[in-house]
């Protein structure tokens, strides 16, 4: 009994996630090692992987500035994205890919965050307008975040002020050409 | 009511602290008001003139001249003159006082004033930052003499 309980103080409760992660499944090996996916990303068969990613590209609707406007243009009907297995997702849990599509201001570069540490891996980020990419027409405002590149790690930059829809569509293509060369930043090859 | 009998109104009411009066057209008329009688001149104004629309209020900063003025337009449903009352206050200490229980609406006005000019309004009922972040707070980013933008040129373009 003593044992027991000097056990169950001493816990962290670091150590009690540890150990419920590490708890014993019946018929399953578990491991916190990377040295699969590492072993994996050697072999062709990360080309086949890559494939199915680049094949689905669903992307978050998260709006921000006028560019935001183009960004929904391009997921409705006419453009068909679905073509490309690009489909607007309304939850950041279900996309992966965030386009910037827009000023950053002070404020909300908290909440940006939060919603990329929301969404899973493997994960991709466009920038879209020239808001996004230096600042663009309010690249004197104090309230705006400039250089976004340095917080997130942005695979394509599409310039205009808003891109069109084709250019987003563009966009989209680079990067899919990005994953399948194992060129994006989404992934440490 | 026409302009002349409003202008004529606050100039007898408030002999001492309205001043340079000017009625620039049928429905538009100025007035300087000395800062500590805001409130009782709105107040006259509403109750007695039938101005019971504030329409906006905001600050200007005349950094030569070492002020900033706080214009009120405030306006009427009753009749079509459009009233715009100035206070002048000191650059290095504006405090005046609020008009919140006159107009409600100038509530968040004044918290944007607050937060983007650094004027400090008086009896205000929660006079907190509106729109700007919280650490922002204090740097007064619509001042004349505002230093803290960003790169002036653009890196990803040059
Ligand atoms: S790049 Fe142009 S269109 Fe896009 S958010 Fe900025 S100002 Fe709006």
């Amino acid at each position: 009994m003593g044992e027991i309980n000097q056990n169950i103080t001493q816990k962290t409760n670091e150590k009690v996630e540890e150990e419920v992660n590490q708890e014993e499944i019946p018929g399953v090996i578990t491991t916190t090692s990377n040295a699969i996916s590492d072993f994996i990303k050697k072999t062709a068969a990360q080309d086949f992987i890559n494939w199915g990613r680049k094949n689905s590209l669903w992307f978050m609707t998260q709006p921000m500035g006028c560019c935001g406007v183009e960004m929904i243009a391009t997921g409705c009907a006419h453009y068909d994205t679905d073509r490309f297995g690009i489909i607007p997702r309304n939850s950041p849990r279900h996309a992966d890919v965030m386009i910037i599509s827009g000023y950053v201001t002070k404020k909300y570069l908290p909440a940006l965050k939060n919603l990329w540490e929301q969404m899973a891996s493997p994960k991709w980020i466009l920038a879209m307008g020239d808001c996004s990419i230096s600042g663009g027409p309010f690249y004197e405002s104090y309230s705006t975040v400039q250089n976004i590149d340095e917080i997130f790690p942005i695979d394509v930059f599409i310039p205009g002020c808003p891109p069109r829809p084709e250019a987003l569509l563009e966009g989209f293509i680079q990067l899919q050409k990005k994953i399948a060369a194992k060129k994006d930043k989404g992934t440490n090859y | 009511m026409d302009a002349k009998t409003i202008i004529d109104s606050i100039s007898n009411e408030f002999s001492d602290s309205i001043s340079n009066t000017l009625i620039e057209s049928e429905i538009r008329v100025s007035a300087y008001v000395s800062s500590p009688d805001v409130v009782e001149v709105c107040r006259y104004l509403k109750e007695s003139l039938g101005f019971d629309h504030l329409s906006c209020e905001s600050v200007v900063d005349y950094i030569k001249r070492d002020e900033f003025e706080v214009v009120y337009h405030i306006a009427s449903y009753d009749h079509p003159v459009v009233l715009t009352l100035k206070a002048i206050l000191p650059r290095d200490n504006p405090v005046i006082d609020s008009i919140v229980d006159v107009y409600w609406n100038a509530n968040w006005y004044e918290r944007e004033n607050y937060e983007l000019y650094g004027v400090s309004y008086t009896n205000h009922p929660y006079l907190k930052v509106l729109v700007l972040p919280e650490e922002m707070l204090g740097e007064w980013p619509l001042r004349k003499d505002y230093e803290g933008f960003p790169q002036k040129t653009a890196k990803n373009l040059v």
